[in-house]
This record gives structure tokens, sequence and C-alpha cells, in this order.
């Protein structure tokens, strides 16, 4: 079954939720509309409204305090806009934009063929000067894990993957968000999913694999 | 020759993007929209190595089992012949994994018809300038670590001195690599100077270093996207007129040249569909 109408059948069998985004099917004539979950029980014909979805990606790149959303999980979706879409092609391309791939890998995770990236696979693989973030400890990884990732730090996504096959992430808030924001029915809410570190984690574990080469040298 | 529609395939365009600067994915999303908009392929998607969608995650937005991968970059190297392969599991031109069939195409850069887009640009910027006064630059990155990020370039500037475009002289030039385009007032000898920065995005280099290697601006600016004012051309610099263009990625044109990679690819390694 194609993506769109796999969607199109989960929201009719009641999911609502995506990270911060309410999905509200048969609104006012529009076959999907989206808004910031917060927005959805207030002055509904308030909202600034927007058509289609090539809207998204103007609406989730700057936060509410003008700072780029680089890592698109981010806490930081801003209020007071509802997007209207015209099929369920446009409610995946809409949804694609605010949290990339993030359907897809729903479905592909359902179905047991979502692919882990290791962090150790993911910094390996780092060129030019973030070549060096490959250095970085497991104890410093680990620690950047708690520092960077999770509500507490803004990022919302459920973390899937380990430091390398057999070495887990340590307990913390981070490592136990299952990727759904705010209180309803899990069965409703499609997670969002950290399949690999991002390139945000991946600029500081270059930061914090310097900063552990600076100390040995000083030491 | 107009491009075939391929409702049963999919075009995944690939940009670098950047963790700093929304200016520096928009040009492929603008890319990815015009194409959408004219109904070409069954789906467009873009995917990058420093934003979200990676390119290890673009795989699953995908549905068509035949995908056209094009990378949105300007010279063929190491981010064309190593990371994007590497990312995608390409093994050559053409890839059957997981169900589906990848065709990886050229980058955008190296197509002739960019050569029409430069050339475009060029007088959009400086209407009134008279090619026959005018040296026009084209300008890249540059690295002494591989030759080919400037062949690219050096081929765009030989096919617009043989386009009989007319201007005094057609030189490339670049940021970290000789000739400097920093050297532009001596390098050129007209009055008028046209620079079209041979970038696919208004992002850190085009916006924010070459106006300072230029003398524009004595230190980098806010981007592009942070800015109320835009610059104003010509520019009186250094005893000549210098018009500077936005990156030649920013044309929404670049769509074009994307379709033509792909048809260029069908007729190298397919038959016409």
């Amino acid at each position: 079954m194609i993506l769109a109408e796999r969607l199109s059948r989960a929201v009719a069998d009641g999911v609502r939720r995506i990270g911060q985004i309410a999905i509200l099917p048969d609104r006012a004539g529009v076959p999907f509309v989206l808004c910031h979950m917060d927005d959805e029980a207030g002055d509904f014909a308030a909202l600034e409204v927007h058509e289609g979805p090539a809207a998204a990606r103007g609406i989730s790149t700057w936060a509410e305090d003008g700072h780029y959303r680089f890592t698109k999980g981010e806490l930081s979706l801003r209020r007071g806009w509802r997007l209207h879409l015209a099929s369920a092609e446009e409610l995946l391309q809409a949804l694609d934009a605010f949290y990339p791939a993030n359907v897809g890998m729903h479905f592909a995770a359902v179905d047991g063929r979502l692919e882990i990236e290791s962090l150790r696979d993911k910094l390996n693989r780092q060129t030019g000067m973030y070549r060096f973030a490959r250095n970085l400890s497991d104890a410093g990884a680990q620690a950047l894990v708690r520092e960077v990732c999770g509500p507490g730090n803004c990022c919302v996504k459920k973390i899937l993957w380990g430091l390398d096959a057999q070495t887990p992430l340590e307990d913390s808030e981070a490592s136990r968000f299952d990727g759904v924001v705010g209180e309803i029915d899990r069965a409703a809410a499609i997670p969002l999913r950290c399949r690999e570190a991002c390139n945000h984690f991946v600029a500081e574990a270059r930061k914090a694999s310097k900063a552990e080469f600076e100390r040995k040298a000083e030491a | 020759m107009p491009f075939t529609p391929k409702p049963d395939a999919a075009l995944l365009i690939v940009g670098h993007g950047s963790t700093e600067n929304p200016d520096s994915s928009t040009p492929y999303f603008d890319h990815a929209d015009e194409i959408r908009r004219r109904g070409l392929f069954g789906e467009v998607h873009c995917c990058f190595w420093k934003e979200e969608p990676s390119m290890r995650e673009a795989g699953y937005m995908i549905d068509r089992d035949e995908v056209y991968v094009v990378p949105d970059f300007i010279s063929e190297g190491y981010f064309t012949q190593d990371v994007i392969p590497r990312e995608l599991h390409l093994e050559g031109p053409t890839t059957v994994k997981g169900g589906k069939t990848w065709h990886y195409t050229l980058p955008v850069g190296v197509h002739a018809s960019m050569t029409g887009l430069l050339l475009r640009r060029a007088r959009e910027v400086a209407p009134d300038a008279d090619p026959a006064l005018t040296t026009l630059f084209i300008v890249g990155h540059g690295t002494g670590l591989n030759q080919n990020s400037t062949k690219a370039v050096k081929d765009q500037a030989d096919r617009i001195k043989a386009s009989g475009a007319g201007y005094a002289e057609v030189l490339d030039a670049y940021m970290e690599e000789q000739p400097f385009i920093a050297d532009w007032d001596k390098l050129a000898t007209t009055p008028n100077v046209v620079v079209v920065p041979f970038f696919i995005a208004d992002g850190l280099h085009s916006y924010q270093d070459i106006p300072v290697l230029l003398g524009i601006e004595s230190e980098p600016g806010e981007a592009a996207s942070q800015r109320e004012v835009f610059r104003q051309n010509p520019h009186a610099l250094r005893g000549k007129t210098l018009y500077y263009s936005s990156a030649i990625g920013t044309e929404r044109l670049i769509a074009d040249v994307i379709l033509d990679q792909v048809s260029d690819f069908d007729a190298k390694y397919h038959d016409p569909r």
C-alpha cells in the first residue's frame, strides 16, 4: 500500500498527533487540517490559514523567538497557524516537511524493517572537520546524550540507536522518551523516531571530543 | 526536447544542507517544488548530508520502485563520487536494492545547459553593462584537495567564452585556490566586472564570504534570510563598476537542469521511454 493511503487509513483509525502537530480530518470542509497541538482547543478561526503542503517548510523553519530550527524534532514549533491540505498525498508531503521521513519510518518500524544506525556508525562516516567526532569516548557519548537529547533539551524524538550494536544508551530521560508529545493516547499518535544521531549531535560530539583531547593533553 | 513524464518513478534531489543556515537548503526545496508543480514525476523528494531527512532516511519516504537520484551539486568530486554513493548504497549508475531500482545521474553543475543559466544571470544582474567592456567571473570554492572541484567552473567559463555572448573576458576564479577572486580587480582589465557565484545556495560562501573577498563588505554579514535590506548593484570599487549576483542555484530554472541530467542518464543507459 502506498504511504499516503496508509497514512490516510491510520488517520481514519484515530491517529491525531505527530510531534507537536494535531491532525484534524474533515474540519470545516477541508479533508485534512494541521495545527499546533496547543492551538487545537483555542480560537480556531483566529489561526492564520495556509493552503497546501509547500507552506509547511516556512512554518517550521523558524521558532517563535526567531532561531533556526535545524533539528526538526526540536520542541519549538511556532503556534498561530493552520494548514489546509486537500488530499492524503498533501498530508504526507506536509508531514514530511515538518518531520522529514517520519511517517515512512513509522510504517517501516511497524513492519519491522526500519534500519537503525549506531552512534559509532554515524560518527565514523563523518568527513572534514567533523571527522574528529569519532574520537569521542563511550563515557563522553553517554554524557552527551543526556546533555543534548530528550525533551529536557528540547528534542522530542524517540532515540532508537545505541553507541554500537552491543552498547545501549544508559537510562535517562532522553533514552526513555517515547517520541510522543503531551498527554494523548499513544495509539492516537505517530511517534517521532531518531534512527541515527542528528547532525546537531555530531557537531556537539566533535566539540566534546576536542575537549576530551585537550584535557588529556593538559594532564 | 520536452521531458517525458515519469509518473511511475520518484526523483530524489540530494543537497548538502547546513545546521547553521536555512538558506543553504532553500534552493533544493524550490527546485523540488518546481518539478512537482510540473507533475513530471510520481514523487519528488529532497535529502541532505547536513539536514533532515538524511540520505539514509530518504528511502523511507519513497513509494515508487524506480528512483532517479540527482546530486544538486556543482562539481563531480568527493561528495558525488564518495559520500552520496556510500550513504545511499549505490554501486554504479544503476543499483537494484531493497526492491527498488536506483539511477544515479551526474551533478547539475556539469551539465551543458547550466551555461545558459549562468549567462542569463549575468545579463540580469548587469542589464546596462556593455559585454564588450565587461569581464564575467564564474566563481567556485576551489580546494587544493581535489582537482575536480575546479573543473566544472573552468568548463562553464570555457563554454561561455565559446558561446559568442560577447564578454571581453570570461574568467574562472576561486575562494581558496588560484586565481583568487579576491584579486578580481587585478585579473580584470575592463571597467565593468560581473561576478556570478557558481554555488547552489546563497549560504555562507556566496552570501557572506565572497562579498568580503570582493571588498563589498568589510566583514561577513548576516545570512540572506536574516537581512532586511538586500544589496544594491552596482558597486563602485577599486576603480571599477562591480555587479555581484546571487548564487546560480537560486535560479528556479535549475529544475530544467535536473531534468536534463535525468534525460541524459536515460539516453546513455536506457532505451528512451
